[in-house]
């Protein structure tokens, strides 16, 4: 069967193709209503489904080339998976008021059991998603997971963030080098330099906030000096001063350490990304603003709020929205027919565990 | 050769495991479906209708039509498809897409849902919260006590120094509330203990055993009854199962929180999160003024002062200085309020028994 007249794929040319979102806040509230009403009608069940239905929707309206993305799960699939990490999660939480040592036990055994239980994540989310006819694959090892999600964040928390850079660089290396489009390859190798000059600009973000910090405790010292003097009772007419003092603290240190947050993993996703190249040729990038990037976020967070989750559906499209706008592909001569290789999305367990434990990478 | 069918839809079709693709269109045949190529025509895949799988629709994206041997045709032409599943006597679009349209019956939908939410938090919930206390063996509330009890033994309790004629006087006392008691005498243990950081203080473990600090035998400064008082309403607690009933609805939340996490994203999650925490607390207002009454109803029973767990409330007001009101974020209800409700449901209850 010929078919080498379609020319799927551009020929080669310097331009960046961006990836676009064509999904609108306004198709996406029906879907985003309907998911919730009926997850709540069914105590929860539905929710697989809902996933299912949420990711099709998110992943068929990033488009490349004029083609969307395609998110392949099923809704049994994933509540097989959901009732396994949830069993785990009520039997892990009785045990752990009733019998605290089993608890621990128990606690420790997913702590061995994490790599493995990421490895598996990746590789299902991988290979449930599809471009063009063709599954992306994953093929990391349990080591590698190990060294990225065990390790890193270890070292990570024991120097108060300083080698967070070199735990991230593990985790994009792990992730990047070990994806496969089909038969076909990527590879990564993001720098740590550059990786430690976004971490630098978080790192006086949070300094900033701690200053701000010091800079109020200092102007109130008053009230400071009468709670060491006195620490069973606050004087009744310090007591608002005090409250007002602990309201902006709190505030400030969210802040801080949210915005700083924010504009790691932005300034992390554009160093990893543009790293990244697909085929030994085609290279990736990704432009986030980090300061832009921010504000997305927070604006999204406080519309949410002050709708009572309503404009959720809104804020979600924009955010995928700016995302996929600043993430792009340039292809160096013609990519060619790509292959799929055909094998089994295994069990969604490692791919539900990390939605709950709250890891994020998706494409 | 080209089929003769009726042209369904156009869009692109792959061969099996292949990116690449060719522009096609969708026909439908007497004998089922085809993909031809265009403009040529030629016959790329075909089926019966029973045997390809077509995507269910969800808004606007792609539909795929997989066919047996393993190609597969896409079209963004979603309504030719469902006049396609609609003729050949299918449900056209599934009954979640119909929902999901963009139509003033979202709105039905979006106060349903905040409806529901209610309904579910407040019938389904305890309803659930029930049946998972009435299936616990007695075994757990056991376990839990004894190794609660270790813990505190190890960390902030240490031996009583009461004398032994104190701690009899009170164990008499005890003994007659708690043989008026549902689970009788039997099911409760009275323990003596030295409060350390807890200070004077009172709590009982779920399986009846009840700890009393030596602190708060000090601060009664000899009238027992009070210290009776204080433990009806720990039995109170027993009774009415509180701390299994508490663990089991923080975890019922946690789980509904966790179920609707991905729809409504992190920020809204931990909002919920935080609101289920202030609810929780509401919860154990709730609890401390039951077992506020469960000691007026047991006093009396008793014989004693049926208000004399009010005294104990006196006594914190005017000895520690505790006149603090009820705010959202207590886990008791104030001092003073709960002193009046005592003392008015007491007189309540004198008024239905002379009625």
């Amino acid at each position: 069967m010929a078919i080498n007249e379609s020319a799927p794929l551009p020929a080669a040319s310097e331009d960046w193709h961006r990836l676009s979102f064509t999904g609108s806040g306004k198709e996406y509230f029906g879907i985003w209503i309907v998911n919730i009403l009926l997850t709540i009608i069914t105590v929860g069940i539905y929710s697989a489904w809902a996933k299912v239905r949420r990711n099709r929707y998110f992943y068929g309206n990033t488009v490349l080339l004029g083609r969307g993305f395609e998110y392949h799960a099923k809704g049994m699939q994933i509540l097989i998976g959901r009732i396994i990490v949830f069993g785990y999660l009520i039997i892990y939480n009785v045990l752990l008021t009733i019998v605290p040592l089993v608890g621990i036990a128990l606690a420790a055994l997913i702590l061995v059991l994490l790599p493995w239980l990421v490895m598996r994540g990746l590789r299902f989310s991988a290979r449930v998603t599809s471009y063009r006819n063709v599954r992306f694959n994953f093929v990391g090892g349990v080591g590698g997971a190990f060294l990225a999600f065990l390790v890193g964040p270890v070292l990570a928390v024991l120097t108060l963030g300083i080698l967070t850079p070199l735990a991230s660089r593990w985790t994009y290396r792990y992730i990047g080098n070990n994806m496969r489009y089909g038969t076909k390859a990527f590879t990564t190798d993001p720098g740590l330099g550059a990786i430690y000059k976004t971490w630098f600009l978080s790192a006086l973000i949070i300094l900033l906030g701690l200053l701000i910090i010091g800079f109020v405790v200092f102007i109130n010292m008053s009230i400071v000096f009468a709670v060491i003097d006195n620490p069973q009772g606050i004087p009744p007419e310090l007591q608002v001063p005090m409250i007002v003092m602990g309201v902006i603290g709190y505030l400030v240190v969210l802040l801080s350490f949210g915005i700083a947050a924010l504009v790691y993993h932005a300034g992390l996703r554009n160093v990893a990304w543009s790293s990244t190249v697909f085929d030994g040729k085609h290279s990736l990038k990704s432009d986030l603003s980090r300061f832009g990037y921010v504000w997305v976020t927070l604006t999204n967070v406080l519309v949410t709020l002050l709708t009572l989750g309503l404009m959720r559906p809104w804020a979600a499209v924009r955010m995928a929205r700016y995302v996929n706008t600043h993430t792009a592909v340039r292809f160096s001569g013609d990519v060619g027919e790509v292959f799929a290789i055909v094998q089994k999305d295994g069990s969604a367990v490692g791919a539900e565990f990390m939605d709950f434990e709250g890891f994020d990478f998706g494409f | 050769m080209a089929s003769d069918g009726q042209i369904v839809a156009s869009g692109e079709w792959h061969p099996a495991n292949s990116s690449l693709s060719v522009v096609a269109r969708l026909t439908e045949t007497s004998t089922g479906l085809a993909v031809e190529r265009v403009p040529s025509g030629e016959i790329l895949a075909s089926g019966g209708l029973a045997g390809v799988q077509i995507s269910p629709r969800v808004g606007s994206i792609p539909r795929r039509i997989d066919f047996a041997d393993g190609s597969l045709f896409e079209t963004t032409d979603n309504d030719a498809i469902d006049r396609l599943l609609a003729r050949s006597g299918r449900r056209a679009t599934g009954l979640v897409h119909k929902l999901e349209r963009f139509h003033p019956r979202l709105i039905v939908l979006v106060v349903a849902t905040f409806l529901m939410a209610g309904l579910v938090y407040r019938y389904a919930l305890p309803v659930l919260v029930e049946v998972a206390v009435a299936v616990t063996p007695p075994v757990v509330p056991k376990i839990m006590s004894v190794s609660t009890l270790e813990t505190m033994d190890r960390t902030m309790l240490s031996p009583s120094r009461l004398d032994a004629g104190k701690q009899r006087e009170i164990s008499a006392g005890f003994a007659k509330i708690a043989a008026l008691s549902t689970r009788g005498a039997a099911g409760y243990s009275l323990n003596f203990r030295a409060g350390g950081a807890i200070g004077p203080n009172a709590f009982a473990l779920p399986d009846g055993t009840l700890v009393l600090t030596d602190e708060l035998v000090e601060l009664a400064d000899g009238d027992d009854e009070m210290i009776i008082g204080v433990l009806a309403h720990e039995i109170g607690h027993v009774e009415l199962e509180h701390s299994l009933r508490q663990i089991y609805r923080a975890a019922g939340m946690a789980g509904l929180i966790m179920m609707i996490a991905g729809d409504v994203g992190s920020s809204v999650e931990d909002l919920l999160v935080q609101g289920g925490g202030l609810l929780a607390l509401s919860y154990s207002r709730s609890a401390e003024e039951a077992a506020d009454r469960h000691s007026v109803e047991l006093m009396s029973k008793a014989g004693f002062d049926a208000t004399a767990i009010a005294r104990f409330f006196v006594l914190l007001e005017n000895k520690l200085g505790d006149r603090s009101g009820t705010n959202m974020l207590s886990t008791h209800p104030g001092t003073p309020e709960r002193r009046k409700a005592i003392l008015d449901y007491e007189s309540a209850l004198r008024a239905k028994r002379q009625n």
